[in-house]
């Protein structure tokens, strides 16, 4: 039995050895678009016809006051309550916005598309929305454009067609470029890192990973990928594998990425506890407030992720845009006041603009 | 008697003792976890260096003190399927005490109380009510795990208090979880073994109404294994609680199947009345070991699970062809 598993055994370790000679483990197949090496580049945007609705019988609001309601995934977490003072700043900026924010108190579909409904029966300018099912949300969309109500999404998408435009708040190559630039910052253009996510196979990281390795091979080739582990969505075995990683490799692993919110303050709790505070860097995705006790600690440098504040802001801004007829179908990007222009990638999407790193000067701004 | 007689008995007796414990659960694993050590060690020596030998033993320690009750309700005949939600829940619970500022002695404590209540009331609708305890700990999973998602929506509890972190202490250098482990598995192992209420578990599990005759009564006897049973999960949830620097306050995914695995690989007899809490703990450091080794092999953790699964299999195996044995040679 020793016998058939030691064999086993090896014939994974080979396989394991061969797959890693192409791609990282955990990236997927699908082709790749590293940014450019320089800071703040943008991708080379593959143009793509509009492929969003149109409302029916618009009114002309050019410059009239608007009244927009926001329903986001749920209301009462840190979260959202972000993107609502991201809008409520971009109402107060405008002058001529109203906005309110009114959603479930879970992230539950149906509840969702009863807000939406009556928001709809009684009458607003603009719908501001965060699927909880990008599916099940379309009829309702679909109905709001038919009574000539605009449409805009943020966050979480629906179907093109069931809404006008949707605020992308990251691309995977841009997620990519902001993760490996902060790596390679801190360990240096030749430094061997590792990686901690949740499987090999789940869509959203599978794709940043790939990312990241397209990205690291065009901008900085010396850094050397040691091994992807798989920690699911469970902090104590994201931790377990962080030391394991950690204990295998010794002084040759200079940096650990964590691909979820999960993994990454775990990888940070493990780098704590084994006492390498600064002789290992972390890097990864997570949310502010899991990581604030890592970053204060001077353990972790850089969170990324998008702004959500800026998310909100930049959605009050587009529905403004659309209202006043300045954001058209074909348009390659939109004036977005305090953001600048934004680019519109995907026929209709606005993309936010590169990630949103997190560091120990702003994170305490931010609560969810 | 004649002295002599007397001297045959006690040396049966020792050799006896002698060869169950050379063949039995125990040595196996014990030689298990000295073969994977030697395995991988020789692959890459970090694999035993002092860091990498602690975090196994600590990586699950958490786990053997759960699976030292959890062993004992198998014994007694029973199961309960809940133990991971329940953790969770008292994980939750020990966490928003603490960072509401109540002392953290209480915060530790509570976990304790609340577990020995929940298992009790379990331990009741089994042992006087006459549930099966798969269905009670199957619809107390249910309420414990869709409760605790509906009250706290899963975010998570950080900014805890200094000195609540219990599993980060290193008493003596040894980190906190493996003296509990180390302790708790010592203390139970001697009382089931050389008290009678301890004996009584192993009686009532093997055979209920033989123990009944013998003047044991099995209710209050599955009624004492449920209350020890959520002193030991309140245990474990306090190691798990203070691990981290952050509460994920979810139920962790697959964490009664561990807890159950180790028991059963454990050498705890599926059946009811047999096994022991030193096989259940040194099955939690073996799946540990096995855990770090996949990493230290480049393998994936899935194939944990598979051998996980495996080794339930083999064991309950060998237990049912134990019995076959025994009943054919009586």
């Amino acid at each position: 039995m020793l016998k058939t598993a030691t064999t086993v055994a090896g014939l994974c370790l080979v396989a394991g050895l061969a797959q890693a000679a192409d791609r990282w483990d955990g990236a997927d197949e699908l082709a790749v678009n590293p940014l450019g090496c320089e800071a703040g580049a943008t991708a080379t945007v593959t143009p793509k016809p509009y492929d969003g609705g149109a409302p029916t019988g618009a009114k002309d609001l050019a410059g009239k006051e608007i009244t927009l309601v926001d329903v986001p995934k749920l209301i009462g977490i840190g979260y959202f309550a972000a993107t609502t003072q991201g809008m409520q700043e971009a109402a107060k900026e405008l002058g001529n916005v109203n906005v309110k924010t009114d959603g479930p108190t879970e992230a539950n579909i149906d509840d969702q598309i009863t807000f939406l409904d009556n928001f709809i029966t009684q009458g607003v300018d603009g719908l501001l929305f965060a699927a909880n099912d990008p599916v099940a949300i379309a009829p309702v969309l679909k109905k709001a454009l038919g009574q000539g109500i605009h449409v805009v999404g943020y966050d979480a998408n629906s179907q093109p067609d069931a809404r006008e435009w949707f605020v992308n708040q990251a691309e995977f190559n841009g997620i990519g470029k902001s993760m490996v630039d902060a790596m390679a910052a801190e360990i240096g253009e030749d430094g061997s890192f590792a990686i901690v996510t949740s499987t090999f196979t789940t869509p959203n990281q599978a794709r940043w990973i790939a990312e990241m390795q397209a990205y690291a091979e065009k901008c900085h080739p010396n850094m050397k990928w040691l091994e992807t582990v798989e920690a699911q969505e469970d902090n104590i075995l994201s931790f377990n594998q962080a030391t394991t990683l950690l204990n295998k490799y010794g002084d040759e692993l200079k940096g650990l990425f964590g691909m979820t919110s999960v993994a990454t303050p775990a990888s940070a709790e493990a780098v704590t506890q084994a006492q390498l505070c600064g002789k290992v860097a972390v890097v990864g995705l997570a949310t502010p407030n899991a990581m604030k006790p890592y970053v204060a600690a001077d353990c972790v440098k850089s969170v990324v992720l998008w702004n959500p504040v800026d998310l909100g802001y930049a959605a009050v801004q587009v529905m403004r845009a659309v209202a006043d007829g300045k954001l058209q179908a074909g348009a390659t990007e939109v004036e977005a006041g305090r953001l600048g222009k934004l680019p519109i990638v995907n026929g209709s999407e606005v993309l936010l603009g590169a990630p949103f790193i997190y560091s120990k000067s702003n994170i305490d701004q931010f609560d969810f | 008697m004649s002295t002599a007689s007397l001297a045959r008995g006690s040396s049966n007796a020792l050799g006896a003792q002698l060869k169950r414990l050379v063949g039995g659960q125990e040595m196996i694993l014990l030689l298990c976890i000295l073969a994977i050590f030697l395995i991988v060690g020789s692959l890459n020596p970090r694999f035993i260096a002092e860091r990498n030998l602690s975090s196994i033993f600590l990586g699950n320690a958490y786990v053997a003190v759960a699976a030292i009750g959890m062993s004992m309700v198998i014994i007694s005949g029973n199961i309960d399927i809940s133990v991971g939600s329940l953790i969770g829940v008292l994980a939750t619970i020990s966490g928003t005490l603490a960072v509401n500022g109540y002392p953290i002695i209480v915060a530790w404590l509570a976990p304790l109380l609340i577990g020995v209540l929940v298992t009790g009331f379990m331990g009741y609708l089994v042992a006087y009510l006459r549930m099966p305890s798969i269905v009670v700990s199957l619809g107390m999973l249910s309420i414990l795990k869709g409760g605790l998602i509906s009250v706290t929506s899963g975010a998570w509890i950080s900014n805890l208090p200094a000195g609540y972190a219990l599993a980060q202490l290193r008493p003596m250098g040894v980190p906190m979880p493996i003296w509990f482990m180390v302790g708790l598995t010592i203390l139970a192992a001697w009382w089931m073994r050389y008290t009678a209420a301890g004996r009584s578990i192993y009686a009532v599990g093997g055979n209920a109404e033989a123990a009944l005759l013998s003047g044991i009564s099995p209710r209050r006897t599955v009624m004492m294994v449920f209350l020890i049973h959520g002193l030991f999960v309140g245990i474990a949830s306090v190691l798990f609680a203070t691990q981290l620097a952050v509460i994920q306050s979810t139920v962790p995914p697959n964490l009664e199947l561990t807890i159950i695995t180790a028991s059963v690989v454990g050498g705890v007899s599926i059946l009811g009345g047999a096994g022991t809490v030193i096989g259940s703990t040194l099955a939690a450091v073996l799946l540990a070991a096995i855990g770090s080794s996949l990493i230290f092999i480049n393998l994936s953790p899935y194939w944990l699970r598979a051998v996980q699964g495996a080794l339930i299999l083999v064991t309950v195996l060998a237990d049912l062809l134990r019995r076959r044995r025994q009943a054919r040679r009586r």
